[in-house]
Protein backbone atom coordinates (compact mmCIF):
# COMPACT_ATOMS: atom_id res chain seq x y z
CA UNK A 1 0.00 0.00 0.00
CA UNK A 2 1.28 3.48 -1.22
CA UNK A 3 2.45 5.80 2.01
CA UNK A 4 0.48 8.84 -0.14
CA UNK A 5 -1.58 8.46 -3.03
CA UNK A 6 -3.26 11.08 -5.22
CA UNK A 7 -6.11 9.49 -7.25
CA UNK A 8 -7.82 11.30 -10.54
CA UNK A 9 -7.01 14.58 -8.58
CA UNK A 10 -8.11 17.56 -10.49
CA UNK A 11 -8.10 21.05 -9.34
CA UNK A 12 -9.86 24.16 -11.27
CA UNK A 13 -9.34 28.08 -9.93
CA UNK A 14 -12.53 29.51 -12.00
CA UNK A 15 -12.12 28.37 -15.56
CA UNK A 16 -8.44 27.01 -15.44
CA UNK A 17 -8.03 23.74 -14.80
CA UNK A 18 -4.49 23.71 -12.84
CA UNK A 19 -4.78 19.48 -12.68
CA UNK A 20 -6.33 16.81 -14.68
CA UNK A 21 -6.99 13.89 -13.51
CA UNK A 22 -3.52 13.44 -11.84
CA UNK A 23 -2.55 9.85 -10.44
CA UNK A 24 0.05 9.62 -8.13
CA UNK A 25 1.53 7.47 -5.47
CA UNK A 26 4.47 7.65 -2.80
CA UNK A 27 6.12 4.31 -1.29
CA UNK A 28 7.82 4.59 1.65
CA UNK A 29 11.25 6.12 1.66
CA UNK A 30 10.87 7.33 -1.92
CA UNK A 31 12.15 10.15 -3.85
CA UNK A 32 10.36 11.31 -6.36
CA UNK A 33 10.53 14.68 -8.22
CA UNK A 34 8.16 16.60 -10.21
CA UNK A 35 9.57 18.47 -12.95
CA UNK A 36 7.49 20.74 -16.05
CA UNK A 37 7.58 23.97 -16.96
CA UNK A 38 5.83 27.35 -14.91
CA UNK A 39 2.20 26.71 -14.77
CA UNK A 40 2.39 23.18 -15.15
CA UNK A 41 0.96 22.52 -11.74
CA UNK A 42 3.33 21.09 -10.01
CA UNK A 43 3.54 23.61 -6.67
CA UNK A 44 -0.83 23.00 -6.94
CA UNK A 45 -0.32 19.24 -6.71
CA UNK A 46 1.86 20.01 -3.72
CA UNK A 47 -0.85 21.96 -2.00
CA UNK A 48 -3.55 19.04 -2.69
CA UNK A 49 -0.99 16.19 -1.62
CA UNK A 50 -0.26 18.08 1.73
CA UNK A 51 -3.92 19.50 2.64
CA UNK A 52 -3.85 23.15 1.25
CA UNK A 53 -6.06 22.70 -1.59
CA UNK A 54 -9.12 20.74 -1.71
CA UNK A 55 -9.17 19.15 -4.96
CA UNK A 56 -12.38 19.15 -7.51
CA UNK A 57 -11.89 15.99 -8.44
CA UNK A 58 -10.43 13.00 -7.40
CA UNK A 59 -9.00 12.22 -3.81
CA UNK A 60 -6.17 11.77 -1.27
CA UNK A 61 -5.28 9.13 0.40
CA UNK A 62 -2.60 8.39 3.60
CA UNK A 63 -2.25 4.67 4.48
CA UNK A 64 -5.14 3.87 2.41
CA UNK A 65 -7.36 6.42 3.94
CA UNK A 66 -9.38 8.53 2.41
CA UNK A 67 -7.98 12.30 3.68
CA UNK A 68 -9.63 14.78 0.64
CA UNK A 69 -10.72 17.69 2.69
CA UNK A 70 -9.21 17.30 5.75
CA UNK A 71 -7.97 20.35 7.44
CA UNK A 72 -4.22 20.95 7.21
CA UNK A 73 -3.47 20.04 10.41
CA UNK A 74 -5.23 17.20 9.98
CA UNK A 75 -2.41 16.17 7.23
CA UNK A 76 0.20 16.99 9.30
CA UNK A 77 -0.63 14.84 12.07
CA UNK A 78 -0.74 11.90 9.64
CA UNK A 79 3.02 12.60 8.78
CA UNK A 80 2.88 14.97 6.12
CA UNK A 81 5.00 17.91 6.09
CA UNK A 82 5.66 20.68 3.45
CA UNK A 83 8.25 24.27 2.55
CA UNK A 84 7.28 26.14 0.49
CA UNK A 85 9.43 27.98 -2.45
CA UNK A 86 9.32 31.75 -0.74
CA UNK A 87 10.21 31.00 2.45
CA UNK A 88 7.38 31.25 5.17
CA UNK A 89 9.33 31.63 8.34
CA UNK A 90 7.18 32.78 11.47
CA UNK A 91 8.31 36.38 11.08
CA UNK A 92 7.46 37.74 14.37
CA UNK A 93 8.92 34.89 16.45
CA UNK A 94 12.71 33.75 17.31
CA UNK A 95 14.17 30.64 14.99
CA UNK A 96 14.18 28.29 17.93
CA UNK A 97 10.25 29.44 18.69
CA UNK A 98 9.48 28.64 14.83
CA UNK A 99 10.69 25.09 15.02
CA UNK A 100 9.04 24.99 17.95
CA UNK A 101 5.75 24.83 16.94
CA UNK A 102 6.19 21.88 15.13
CA UNK A 103 7.89 20.20 17.65
CA UNK A 104 5.34 21.27 20.25
CA UNK A 105 2.17 19.97 18.43
CA UNK A 106 3.27 17.35 16.47
CA UNK A 107 1.50 14.03 16.47
CA UNK A 108 4.28 10.74 16.90
CA UNK A 109 6.70 10.93 19.69
CA UNK A 110 5.80 14.12 21.32
CA UNK A 111 8.00 15.92 23.95
CA UNK A 112 5.49 16.39 27.33
CA UNK A 113 8.21 18.72 28.82
CA UNK A 114 8.46 22.68 27.43
CA UNK A 115 12.51 21.33 28.44
CA UNK A 116 12.70 18.17 26.14
CA UNK A 117 11.17 20.43 23.19
CA UNK A 118 13.22 22.51 23.70
CA UNK A 119 16.07 20.43 22.87
CA UNK A 120 14.67 18.64 20.05
CA UNK A 121 14.19 21.86 18.76
CA UNK A 122 17.84 23.13 19.41
CA UNK A 123 18.31 19.74 18.12
CA UNK A 124 16.49 20.94 14.63
CA UNK A 125 18.01 23.85 14.17
CA UNK A 126 22.16 22.38 14.98
CA UNK A 127 21.00 19.70 11.83
CA UNK A 128 20.23 22.71 9.44
CA UNK A 129 23.39 24.53 10.78
CA UNK A 130 21.25 27.03 12.80
CA UNK A 131 21.76 26.40 16.45
CA UNK A 132 23.74 29.75 16.47
CA UNK A 133 20.81 31.68 15.53
CA UNK A 134 18.56 30.19 17.51
CA UNK A 135 17.32 33.61 19.63
CA UNK A 136 17.46 35.57 16.37
CA UNK A 137 14.00 36.36 15.29
CA UNK A 138 12.98 34.47 12.06
CA UNK A 139 12.58 37.51 9.68
CA UNK A 140 16.33 38.51 10.25
CA UNK A 141 17.63 35.63 8.62
CA UNK A 142 19.48 36.12 5.24
CA UNK A 143 17.77 34.31 2.62
CA UNK A 144 20.09 31.36 2.60
CA UNK A 145 19.45 30.86 6.44
CA UNK A 146 15.69 31.01 6.08
CA UNK A 147 15.56 28.47 3.32
CA UNK A 148 17.55 26.16 5.91
CA UNK A 149 14.93 27.20 9.01
CA UNK A 150 12.18 26.22 6.22
CA UNK A 151 13.16 22.76 6.13
CA UNK A 152 14.06 22.94 9.91
CA UNK A 153 10.12 24.20 10.07
CA UNK A 154 8.92 21.02 8.03
CA UNK A 155 10.79 18.58 9.75
CA UNK A 156 9.71 19.43 13.29
CA UNK A 157 6.47 17.93 13.05
CA UNK A 158 8.67 15.33 12.43
CA UNK A 159 6.82 14.07 8.83
CA UNK A 160 7.13 10.95 6.90
CA UNK A 161 6.34 12.56 3.55
CA UNK A 162 8.00 15.78 2.86
CA UNK A 163 6.49 18.25 0.17
CA UNK A 164 9.59 20.34 -0.63
CA UNK A 165 8.88 23.21 -3.25
CA UNK A 166 12.03 24.14 -4.88
CA UNK A 167 13.94 23.97 -1.54
CA UNK A 168 17.36 24.55 -3.79
CA UNK A 169 15.89 27.64 -5.49
CA UNK A 170 17.96 30.88 -4.96
CA UNK A 171 20.99 29.37 -3.46
CA UNK A 172 24.74 29.63 -4.13
CA UNK A 173 26.03 26.69 -5.81
CA UNK A 174 27.79 25.82 -2.20
CA UNK A 175 24.50 25.87 -0.71
CA UNK A 176 22.40 23.82 -3.52
CA UNK A 177 25.47 21.21 -2.53
CA UNK A 178 24.32 21.62 1.14
CA UNK A 179 20.01 21.04 -0.09
CA UNK A 180 21.68 17.89 -2.28
CA UNK A 181 23.19 16.73 1.41
CA UNK A 182 19.79 17.08 2.79
CA UNK A 183 18.11 15.30 0.34
CA UNK A 184 20.57 11.98 0.97
CA UNK A 185 20.33 12.26 5.04
CA UNK A 186 16.55 13.04 4.84
CA UNK A 187 16.84 9.38 2.81
CA UNK A 188 18.49 7.72 4.93
CA UNK A 189 16.11 8.65 7.30
CA UNK A 190 13.30 6.93 5.56
CA UNK A 191 11.27 9.90 4.55
CA UNK A 192 9.56 9.87 1.33
CA UNK A 193 10.09 13.00 -0.72
CA UNK A 194 8.03 14.69 -3.57
CA UNK A 195 10.34 17.28 -4.50
CA UNK A 196 10.01 20.56 -7.07
CA UNK A 197 13.77 22.09 -8.27
CA UNK A 198 14.05 24.20 -11.08
CA UNK A 199 17.13 22.08 -11.62
CA UNK A 200 16.95 19.19 -13.41
CA UNK A 201 20.24 18.18 -12.55
CA UNK A 202 19.82 18.23 -8.66
CA UNK A 203 16.34 16.13 -9.16
CA UNK A 204 17.94 13.95 -10.71
CA UNK A 205 20.73 13.38 -8.83
CA UNK A 206 18.72 12.61 -6.20
CA UNK A 207 15.18 11.02 -7.38
CA UNK A 208 13.95 7.78 -7.83
CA UNK A 209 11.49 8.60 -10.01
CA UNK A 210 10.53 11.74 -12.39
CA UNK A 211 7.47 12.90 -13.00
CA UNK A 212 6.78 15.55 -16.18
CA UNK A 213 4.04 17.65 -15.50
CA UNK A 214 2.31 20.15 -18.50
CA UNK A 215 -0.37 21.68 -18.64
CA UNK A 216 -1.88 19.92 -15.57
CA UNK A 217 -1.45 16.50 -16.42
CA UNK A 218 1.68 13.91 -16.15
CA UNK A 219 3.41 14.29 -19.56
CA UNK A 220 5.79 11.27 -19.37
CA UNK A 221 7.11 9.65 -15.74
CA UNK A 222 10.05 6.83 -15.11
CA UNK A 223 13.25 6.44 -13.18
CA UNK A 224 15.25 9.13 -13.08
CA UNK A 225 17.77 8.30 -15.19
CA UNK A 226 15.42 7.21 -18.02
CA UNK A 227 13.76 10.41 -18.06
CA UNK A 228 17.08 12.32 -18.12
CA UNK A 229 17.93 10.59 -21.51
CA UNK A 230 14.53 10.85 -23.12
CA UNK A 231 15.42 13.79 -25.98
CA UNK A 232 11.71 14.08 -26.84
CA UNK A 233 11.29 15.10 -23.03
CA UNK A 234 14.19 17.60 -22.82
CA UNK A 235 13.75 19.23 -26.00
CA UNK A 236 9.38 19.88 -25.57
CA UNK A 237 9.76 21.20 -22.18
CA UNK A 238 13.34 21.46 -20.77
CA UNK A 239 14.70 23.55 -23.58
CA UNK A 240 17.76 21.19 -23.90
CA UNK A 241 19.94 19.58 -21.31
CA UNK A 242 20.01 21.63 -17.73
CA UNK A 243 23.25 24.01 -16.98
CA UNK B 1 12.70 42.03 38.62
CA UNK B 2 14.44 41.84 41.96
CA UNK B 3 12.83 40.46 44.92
CA UNK B 4 13.31 43.30 46.88
CA UNK B 5 11.78 45.52 44.09
CA UNK B 6 8.92 43.05 43.97
CA UNK B 7 7.94 43.67 47.60
CA UNK B 8 8.08 47.11 47.22
CA UNK B 9 6.18 47.16 44.08
CA UNK B 10 3.54 45.15 46.20
CA UNK B 11 4.13 46.91 49.54
CA UNK B 12 3.33 50.33 47.22
CA UNK B 13 0.36 48.63 45.74
CA UNK B 14 -1.15 47.47 49.55
CA UNK B 15 -1.10 50.56 50.72
CA UNK B 16 -3.46 53.32 49.35
CA UNK B 17 -6.07 52.27 51.19
CA UNK B 18 -4.00 51.81 54.39
CA UNK B 19 -3.01 55.41 54.83
CA UNK B 20 -6.28 56.68 54.22
CA UNK B 21 -6.86 57.93 51.08
CA UNK B 22 -9.81 59.66 50.12
CA UNK B 23 -12.57 57.83 48.98
CA UNK B 24 -12.71 59.41 45.61
CA UNK B 25 -8.89 58.81 44.65
CA UNK B 26 -9.01 55.48 45.81
CA UNK B 27 -12.15 54.58 43.40
CA UNK B 28 -9.95 56.57 40.68
CA UNK B 29 -7.12 54.32 41.54
CA UNK B 30 -10.11 51.21 41.31
CA UNK B 31 -11.18 52.02 38.11
CA UNK B 32 -7.51 52.28 37.13
CA UNK B 33 -7.10 48.70 38.02
CA UNK B 34 -10.30 47.79 36.64
CA UNK B 35 -8.74 49.62 33.07
CA UNK B 36 -5.66 47.70 33.01
CA UNK B 37 -7.16 44.23 34.13
CA UNK B 38 -9.54 45.06 30.33
CA UNK B 39 -6.74 46.39 28.67
CA UNK B 40 -4.60 42.80 29.53
CA UNK B 41 -7.17 40.82 29.03
CA UNK B 42 -7.40 42.49 25.25
CA UNK B 43 -4.03 41.63 24.75
CA UNK B 44 -4.59 38.36 25.51
CA UNK B 45 -6.92 37.86 22.27
CA UNK B 46 -4.32 40.83 20.23
CA UNK B 47 -1.91 37.86 21.01
CA UNK B 48 -3.00 35.86 18.69
CA UNK B 49 -3.74 38.43 16.23
CA UNK B 50 -7.44 38.78 17.10
CA UNK B 51 -8.60 42.56 17.21
CA UNK B 52 -11.44 43.03 19.46
CA UNK B 53 -13.66 46.47 19.15
CA UNK B 54 -16.25 44.65 21.53
CA UNK B 55 -14.76 44.22 24.70
CA UNK B 56 -17.80 45.90 26.21
CA UNK B 57 -20.15 42.72 25.40
CA UNK B 58 -18.16 40.84 27.62
CA UNK B 59 -18.01 44.03 30.73
CA UNK B 60 -21.50 44.65 30.19
CA UNK B 61 -22.20 40.87 30.42
CA UNK B 62 -20.18 40.45 33.10
CA UNK B 63 -22.07 43.47 34.97
CA UNK B 64 -25.38 42.34 34.38
CA UNK B 65 -24.85 38.74 35.41
CA UNK B 66 -23.03 39.76 38.47
CA UNK B 67 -25.86 42.70 38.75
CA UNK B 68 -28.67 40.17 38.64
CA UNK B 69 -26.82 37.71 41.01
CA UNK B 70 -25.95 39.90 43.87
CA UNK B 71 -29.62 41.40 43.92
CA UNK B 72 -30.70 38.11 44.00
CA UNK B 73 -28.64 37.46 47.54
CA UNK B 74 -26.30 35.59 45.91
CA UNK B 75 -22.53 35.97 47.59
CA UNK B 76 -20.80 38.96 45.89
CA UNK B 77 -17.63 36.41 45.23
CA UNK B 78 -20.07 33.95 43.47
CA UNK B 79 -21.54 36.65 41.59
CA UNK B 80 -18.08 37.50 40.80
CA UNK B 81 -17.59 34.22 39.28
CA UNK B 82 -20.94 33.85 37.31
CA UNK B 83 -19.75 37.24 35.68
CA UNK B 84 -16.41 35.88 34.74
CA UNK B 85 -18.88 33.04 33.46
CA UNK B 86 -21.71 34.67 31.40
CA UNK B 87 -18.21 36.94 30.18
CA UNK B 88 -16.69 33.90 28.76
CA UNK B 89 -19.61 32.47 27.34
CA UNK B 90 -20.06 35.62 25.74
CA UNK B 91 -16.32 34.79 24.50
CA UNK B 92 -17.47 31.46 23.33
CA UNK B 93 -20.42 33.23 21.15
CA UNK B 94 -17.86 35.51 19.33
CA UNK B 95 -15.96 33.01 18.57
CA UNK B 96 -17.70 31.46 16.23
CA UNK B 97 -17.48 34.35 14.52
CA UNK B 98 -14.05 35.03 14.82
CA UNK B 99 -13.05 31.15 13.35
CA UNK B 100 -14.18 33.12 10.14
CA UNK B 101 -13.26 36.82 10.06
CA UNK B 102 -9.69 37.95 10.48
CA UNK B 103 -8.46 41.76 10.51
CA UNK B 104 -11.00 44.39 10.32
CA UNK B 105 -13.93 42.18 9.34
CA UNK B 106 -13.43 40.36 12.67
CA UNK B 107 -13.22 44.02 14.61
CA UNK B 108 -16.03 45.05 13.17
CA UNK B 109 -17.98 41.77 13.73
CA UNK B 110 -16.52 42.24 17.44
CA UNK B 111 -18.26 45.47 17.75
CA UNK B 112 -21.84 44.48 17.00
CA UNK B 113 -21.87 42.06 19.33
CA UNK B 114 -21.32 44.59 21.67
CA UNK B 115 -24.50 46.44 20.34
CA UNK B 116 -26.29 43.48 20.47
CA UNK B 117 -25.61 43.24 24.30
CA UNK B 118 -26.52 46.82 24.35
CA UNK B 119 -30.22 46.58 22.73
CA UNK B 120 -30.67 43.40 24.61
CA UNK B 121 -30.13 44.58 27.82
CA UNK B 122 -31.89 48.04 26.96
CA UNK B 123 -35.10 45.59 25.24
CA UNK B 124 -35.22 42.81 27.72
CA UNK B 125 -36.56 44.82 30.36
CA UNK B 126 -38.14 41.98 32.86
CA UNK B 127 -34.72 40.72 33.92
CA UNK B 128 -32.14 43.85 32.61
CA UNK B 129 -34.96 46.59 33.55
CA UNK B 130 -34.37 48.06 30.49
CA UNK B 131 -32.50 51.77 30.22
CA UNK B 132 -33.64 52.67 33.95
CA UNK B 133 -30.80 49.41 34.39
CA UNK B 134 -30.29 47.68 37.89
CA UNK B 135 -29.72 49.78 41.06
CA UNK B 136 -28.86 48.26 44.57
CA UNK B 137 -26.36 46.15 44.10
CA UNK B 138 -24.99 45.46 47.55
CA UNK B 139 -21.22 46.24 47.92
CA UNK B 140 -18.58 44.12 48.59
CA UNK B 141 -18.50 42.37 51.69
CA UNK B 142 -16.69 43.36 54.75
CA UNK B 143 -17.00 46.46 53.38
CA UNK B 144 -19.15 48.77 55.17
CA UNK B 145 -16.76 51.20 57.19
CA UNK B 146 -14.84 51.21 53.57
CA UNK B 147 -16.33 50.19 50.35
CA UNK B 148 -13.79 52.13 48.40
CA UNK B 149 -11.06 49.71 50.46
CA UNK B 150 -12.66 46.41 49.35
CA UNK B 151 -13.29 47.66 45.53
CA UNK B 152 -9.44 48.81 45.38
CA UNK B 153 -8.21 45.25 47.00
CA UNK B 154 -10.49 43.54 44.75
CA UNK B 155 -9.39 44.76 41.25
CA UNK B 156 -6.00 44.79 42.24
CA UNK B 157 -6.29 40.95 43.16
CA UNK B 158 -8.44 40.57 39.47
CA UNK B 159 -5.09 42.64 37.72
CA UNK B 160 -2.70 40.38 39.72
CA UNK B 161 -4.84 37.15 38.52
CA UNK B 162 -5.16 38.74 34.90
CA UNK B 163 -1.54 39.24 34.66
CA UNK B 164 -0.48 35.99 35.78
CA UNK B 165 -2.65 34.55 33.47
CA UNK B 166 -1.59 36.36 30.18
CA UNK B 167 2.14 35.58 31.28
CA UNK B 168 1.32 31.64 31.95
CA UNK B 169 -0.50 31.71 28.41
CA UNK B 170 2.31 33.41 26.70
CA UNK B 171 4.76 30.64 27.81
CA UNK B 172 2.47 27.98 27.57
CA UNK B 173 1.47 25.52 24.35
CA UNK B 174 -1.70 27.88 23.94
CA UNK B 175 0.55 31.18 23.87
CA UNK B 176 3.15 29.26 21.35
CA UNK B 177 0.19 27.97 18.79
CA UNK B 178 -1.49 31.70 19.36
CA UNK B 179 1.33 33.49 18.57
CA UNK B 180 2.14 31.18 15.20
CA UNK B 181 -1.53 31.69 14.29
CA UNK B 182 -1.08 35.41 14.57
CA UNK B 183 2.06 34.85 12.08
CA UNK B 184 0.64 32.78 9.82
CA UNK B 185 -2.38 30.85 10.40
CA UNK B 186 -2.22 28.60 7.12
CA UNK B 187 1.61 27.60 8.18
CA UNK B 188 1.15 27.01 11.64
CA UNK B 189 -1.66 24.77 10.52
CA UNK B 190 0.39 22.81 8.55
CA UNK B 191 2.42 21.82 11.97
CA UNK B 192 -0.48 20.83 13.43
CA UNK B 193 -1.83 23.52 15.57
CA UNK B 194 -5.65 23.60 15.01
CA UNK B 195 -6.35 27.01 14.97
CA UNK B 196 -10.10 26.76 15.80
CA UNK B 197 -9.45 25.55 18.83
CA UNK B 198 -6.77 28.27 20.80
CA UNK B 199 -9.21 30.91 18.84
CA UNK B 200 -11.88 29.49 21.22
CA UNK B 201 -9.87 29.47 24.18
CA UNK B 202 -8.20 33.33 23.43
CA UNK B 203 -12.33 34.26 23.77
CA UNK B 204 -12.78 32.27 26.93
CA UNK B 205 -10.09 33.44 28.36
CA UNK B 206 -10.27 37.04 27.55
CA UNK B 207 -14.34 37.07 27.87
CA UNK B 208 -14.22 35.74 31.36
CA UNK B 209 -11.32 38.19 32.78
CA UNK B 210 -13.30 40.97 31.16
CA UNK B 211 -16.68 39.71 32.17
CA UNK B 212 -15.16 39.23 35.60
CA UNK B 213 -14.11 43.03 35.45
CA UNK B 214 -17.45 44.02 34.52
CA UNK B 215 -19.08 42.32 37.40
CA UNK B 216 -16.51 43.64 39.80
CA UNK B 217 -17.16 47.30 38.63
CA UNK B 218 -21.17 46.81 39.23
CA UNK B 219 -20.26 46.01 42.76
CA UNK B 220 -18.49 49.51 42.44
CA UNK B 221 -20.79 51.89 41.16
CA UNK B 222 -24.07 49.62 42.45
CA UNK B 223 -25.85 50.47 39.38
CA UNK B 224 -25.97 49.02 35.93
CA UNK B 225 -27.41 50.41 32.83
CA UNK B 226 -26.86 49.65 29.15
CA UNK B 227 -25.37 53.01 28.21
CA UNK B 228 -22.79 52.82 31.06
CA UNK B 229 -21.85 49.36 30.83
CA UNK B 230 -22.05 47.92 27.31
CA UNK B 231 -20.87 52.09 26.76
CA UNK B 232 -18.26 52.01 23.09
CA UNK B 233 -15.54 53.31 26.50
CA UNK B 234 -14.99 49.42 27.52
CA UNK B 235 -14.13 48.45 23.97
CA UNK B 236 -12.08 51.17 22.70
CA UNK B 237 -10.27 52.13 25.81
CA UNK B 238 -8.46 48.65 26.10
CA UNK B 239 -7.29 49.05 22.89
CA UNK B 240 -5.95 51.86 23.14
CA UNK B 241 -3.96 51.58 26.19
CA UNK B 242 -3.01 48.10 25.44
CA UNK B 243 -1.86 49.70 21.97
CA UNK B 244 0.35 52.61 23.36
CA UNK B 245 1.82 49.85 26.27
CA UNK B 246 2.77 47.32 23.89
CA UNK B 247 -0.02 44.46 23.91
CA UNK B 248 2.83 41.58 23.67
CA UNK B 249 4.34 42.69 26.65
CA UNK B 250 2.84 41.93 30.29
CA UNK B 251 2.82 44.66 32.07
CA UNK B 252 2.94 47.19 29.63
CA UNK B 253 -0.60 47.36 28.41
CA UNK B 254 -1.71 47.44 32.45
CA UNK B 255 0.61 50.25 33.30
CA UNK B 256 -0.45 52.26 30.57
CA UNK B 257 -4.26 51.88 31.47
CA UNK B 258 -3.31 52.97 34.75
CA UNK B 259 -0.92 55.87 33.33
CA UNK B 260 -3.36 56.94 30.81
CA UNK B 261 -6.46 56.86 33.51
CA UNK B 262 -5.00 58.95 35.85
CA UNK B 263 -3.16 61.60 34.11
CA UNK B 264 -6.44 62.38 32.24
CA UNK B 265 -8.51 62.35 35.74
CA UNK B 266 -6.22 64.10 37.61
CA UNK B 267 -4.19 66.33 35.29
CA UNK B 268 -5.93 66.92 31.94
CA UNK B 269 -9.40 66.74 33.52
CA UNK B 270 -9.27 69.93 35.65
CA UNK B 271 -6.90 71.82 33.19
CA UNK B 272 -9.66 71.18 30.52
CA UNK B 273 -12.58 69.24 31.29
CA UNK B 274 -13.99 69.53 27.69
CA UNK B 275 -10.48 68.34 26.00
CA UNK B 276 -9.18 65.86 28.57
CA UNK B 277 -10.22 62.84 26.43
CA UNK B 278 -7.98 63.62 23.69
CA UNK B 279 -4.98 62.50 25.34
CA UNK B 280 -6.72 58.92 24.76
CA UNK B 281 -7.01 59.88 21.07
CA UNK B 282 -3.31 61.07 21.28
CA UNK B 283 -1.81 58.33 22.87
CA UNK B 284 -3.05 55.83 20.09
CA UNK B 285 -2.37 58.00 17.06
CA UNK B 286 1.34 58.87 18.55
CA UNK B 287 1.60 54.98 19.45
CA UNK B 288 0.63 53.79 16.08
CA UNK B 289 3.00 55.70 14.19
CA UNK B 290 6.04 56.03 16.37
CA UNK B 291 5.17 53.03 18.97
CA UNK B 292 4.66 49.94 16.64
CA UNK B 293 5.42 47.77 19.70
CA UNK B 294 4.32 50.15 22.49
CA UNK B 295 6.20 51.90 25.33
CA UNK B 296 6.68 48.37 26.36
CA UNK B 297 8.51 47.02 22.91
CA UNK B 298 11.21 49.94 23.78
CA UNK B 299 13.31 48.26 25.72
CA UNK B 300 13.91 45.43 23.04
CA UNK B 301 14.23 47.92 20.46
CA UNK B 302 17.18 49.72 22.03
CA UNK B 303 19.04 46.81 22.06
CA UNK B 304 18.55 45.72 18.85
CA UNK B 305 19.57 49.50 17.76
CA UNK B 306 22.76 48.50 19.80
CA UNK B 307 24.51 45.75 18.31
Amino acid sequence: MPLLEGQGLCVDYGRVRALQGIDIEIEEGQVVGLLGPNGSGKTTLLNVLGGLVVPTAGGVRVDGALVTGKAPWAFSRLGIGRTFQVPRPFAGLTVLESVLVGVTFRKRRKFFRAADRRREGERLLAVVGLDAKAGACSSELSFGQMKRLELAIALSARPRILLLDELASGLSPQGRGEVLQFYGRLRERGIAIVAVEHSVSTLASVADRLILLNGGVIAAQGAAAEMLASPRIGEAYLGGPDE
Amino acid sequence: MTASRAALAVALLVLPPAIGLPAYYLHLLATALVLATLASAWSVLAWGGQISFGQAAFFGVGAYAAALAAINGVASWAALTLGAAAGAATGALMSAAALRLRGAPLALATLAFAEIGRGIALNWERLTGGGAGIVGIPPLPGAASSPRAAAYYTALLLLAVTLSAFTWMKGSRMGLALAAVREDEERASLLGVNPAVWKVAAFLLSGGLTGAAGGLYAHMVRVVEPDLVFSSWYSLAPLIMATLGGSRTPLGPAAAAVGLYLASELVLQPLAPALHQVGYALSLIAAVLFLPAGLGGLPGRRRRATP
